[in-house]
């Protein structure tokens, strides 16, 4: 895997770099919006993190220059003006997630392996997490190895937690996710398809947790 | 010169009380002078017309004066004279005397009064056996001198014709200046009704509204104020966004090397270099993230301070969406606790600004789950009471003693015995961001165990209308294809 970092201050750079290395990532880095496109054209990236404020060129120009371009790749938008105006507008342009400095190496791998995931996800239709495989293409999942038997619901309300991970997802909006085929689905539905889940589940591999309130979330992979 | 702390602090009459001061005095006046003379004119109109009928009666006495051989006569049979004498209600009095000013008929008692002109009536006002009356003297030659008819008239009909007149004249009048005033009243009120409406305008936008005032609609004498109002605005604008440039600019000078001690740090543990004195590593990652958390926290606190926040439009925020939204970002270190993070939502919307409404729930939940010892519960609540919108959390930790509840909003201050991490600023972003939106923050007990219910109410919440969960507050990593 290969990541592009473009940040114009040296020490949280070679921070970075040093970080995401020892995660197993081939790390470039550049110091500028100009230098970030030079790469780009010449070389091919998993991801990018990009600072917002970059000299001349700023981080946004740059990400809405890529996207223009129609280039998909995953951006990770790093800011440390901290306002919501700011992000908003980093995820407006196209970026596809935000930290804000400064920020824990931990957290900052676990987004960019999400971000990594998810594009692949879409790229080859298969959703991984802690030794279960949902591949959306065929619809077959397996956990350890092995096949799962999964009902047309049960696999709707796995792929709306694996996709959201580590994200809560209301019972709410499970509800909206099946009032596709499924009109009259009530809140207690979801909670009978849920414990049916967790019983295939329990093989160890995966928990879905409730939150009290709301809904349910699964981890993210340890 | 008047002394400098004389009667200058006297507000200055409002524009009303001027406009109806300016308009009706004069009015009165000039109602007044025109009754006074309207009601001489027909006073004198009508005595003209009373004294020509006193004139008759005196030609009338002189139609009937013979010249005898060495005097002249008055023959006036007694029907005659009855008729003269009574002019009811008046009683007529009446004398004819020669040159000498010797009578010669009528009432010997009725004055003398010399005459120049022949043929020409004079008048007098004067009493006459107790009673006014109007007196016409008139003088005639005969054969044996020149002759005056003196003729007496009490006034009862002449007043009774002054009060009849006075009555017609006075009711329209008074009419017409009720009328007049009442238009008046109501002409101003609904002349300056442009300028309340600006005034109230003005009065019930929040001190932090700093948008410009619409001037098109506005009659033309205020707009000058109004412009002058709204360049005044405009700099404050300019300098409240200067006042958020140089904080963000702060937040990247200050953030960007606070990112490389932390990472440095985090190799550094990594690469196995603090194994000798693992008691030392921890003291530093502590001491960074306690700067971290204070930067956030002042520039969130700058940032939500009256007049850096004046840039900021409101929306419509759901409450609902933002608790919910803190359930992602919270869980994790609920779970790391163990404490049981759970959540009640209820459908309400207030007009607010979502980073700053999320920053305020995100203090209060980071308060609870800081001061929330471990298998301790945690609830977070919206909804409504009555018309009022509520956001609010609740803890069974320790709980805030009530005599030091106003305390614990003052910043930096920090209750002794607390945990470390915290810098004292979190309830004072939430009271400084509720005041911005109108709300209040109360502490409570929550019912039934220890612990602190604090919520954040929105008194003028509107309907629970946005219950759409997908607006209101960013997300970032969630529903993203």
């Amino acid at each position: 895997m290969r990541i592009l970092v473009v940040e114009d201050d040296n020490l949280v750079a070679s921070g970075i770099k040093q970080g995401l290395s020892q995660a197993g990532y081939t790390v470039d880095v550049a110091d500028s919006a100009e230098a970030a496109e030079d790469s780009l054209r010449n070389e091919a990236f998993d991801l990018a993190v990009v600072d917002i404020g970059l000299p001349r060129a700023d981080g946004l120009t740059l990400i809405r220059r890529l996207r223009e371009q129609d280039n998909p790749l995953p951006i990770l938008v790093l800011t440390a003006r901290g306002s919501m105006e700011d992000t908003i507008s980093g995820l407006d342009v196209g970026a596809d997630d935000y930290m804000t400095k400064p920020f824990r190496l931990p957290e900052l791998s676990a987004r960019i392996r999400a971000l990594i995931r998810r594009s692949h996800a879409i790229a080859d239709t298969c959703l991984h997490h802690n030794g279960l495989t949902l591949d959306t293409n065929s619809r077959t999942a397996t956990l350890g190895g092995a096949p799962l038997e999964l009902t047309k619901r049960e696999w709707a309300i796995l792929e709306a937690l694996l996709m959201a991970s580590p994200n809560v997802v209301s019972k709410d909006r499970l509800v909206q996710t099946l009032a596709g085929w499924d009109k009259d689905i009530t809140l207690n539905a979801i909670e009978v398809y849920v414990s049916r889940l967790r019983a295939k589940l329990a093989e160890g591999y995966i928990e879905i947790r409730t939150v009290r309130g709301i809904g349910y979330r699964i981890d993210a992979p340890a | 010169m008047p002394p400098p702390d004389s009667p200058a602090a006297r507000p200055a009459p409002s524009l009303r009380q001027r406009l109806l001061l300016a308009i009706l005095l004069p009015m009165a006046a000039v109602f007044a002078v025109s009754v006074f003379f309207d009601y001489r004119l027909a006073k004198e109109t009508a005595d003209a017309a009373f004294d020509q009928s006193l004139t008759d009666d005196a030609l009338d006495i002189a139609s009937h004066i013979r010249n005898s051989e060495n005097l002249p006569l008055l023959e006036l049979s007694a029907e005659v004279e009855t008729m003269l004498r009574n002019d009811a209600p008046d009683k007529v009095y009446f004398a004819v005397r020669d040159s000498a000013g010797q009578l010669l008929a009528g009432d010997a008692d009725l004055p003398d009064f010399p005459v120049a002109a022949h043929k020409q009536a004079e008048f007098k006002d004067s009493a006459f056996r107790g009673e006014p009356t109007r007196v016409v003297f008139y003088k005639i030659r005969s054969p044996h001198g020149d002759l005056t008819i003196t003729v007496a008239e009490t006034i009862v009909k002449r007043n009774g014709a002054s009060r009849t007149i006075l009555t017609a004249m006075i009711l329209p009048t008074l009419a017409v200046i009720l009328a007049t005033f009442m238009a008046v009243y109501f002409g101003v009120r609904k002349g300056l009704r442009p300028l309340e409406n600006v005034e109230k305008e003005i009065a019930t936008r929040s001190p932090r509204d700093l948008r410009e005032i619409a001037i098109d609609a506005t009659p033309r004498e205020i707009r000058p104020m109004l412009a002058r109002l709204n360049e005044l605005f405009d700099l404050l604008r300019l300098a409240s966004a200067a006042q958020q440039r140089f904080l963000t600019d702060a937040a990247h000078q200050l953030r960007t090397p606070l990112a490389g001690l932390q990472t440095q740090i985090e190799l550094a543990t990594a690469e196995g270099r603090f194994q000798s004195d693992p008691e030392r590593l921890s003291r530093i990652e502590d001491a960074t993230e306690r700067i971290s958390h204070l930067v956030d926290q002042l520039l969130t606190y700058a940032r939500a301070e009256s007049s850096t926040a004046a840039t900021q439009i409101f929306e419509p925020v759901s409450l609902a969406v933002l608790a919910e939204k803190a359930a992602s970002i919270f869980l994790d270190r609920a779970l790391g606790k163990n404490i049981d993070l759970g959540f009640e939502i209820a459908p309400a919307t207030v007009d607010g600004s979502p980073w700053m409404l999320r920053e305020a729930l995100a203090n209060i939940i980071d308060n609870a789950l800081r001061y929330t010892p471990a298998h301790g519960v945690v609830t977070v609540r919206s909804g409504m009471r009555g018309a009022a919108a509520i956001l609010e959390v609740e803890d069974n930790g320790a709980g805030i003693p009530a005599d030091e509840r106003e305390r614990v909003f003052e910043r930096f201050y920090r209750r002794p015995g607390s945990p470390s991490g915290g810098c004292g600023l979190g309830l004072a972003i939430v009271r400084e961001i509720a005041a911005l939106h109108g709300a209040s923050v109360e502490l409570a007990d929550p019912q039934g165990t220890t612990g602190l219910r604090i919520a954040l109410v929105f008194p003028r919440a509107g309907a629970p209308a946005h219950t759409d969960p997908h607006r209101g507050i960013d997300s970032p990593a969630m529903e993203k294809p």
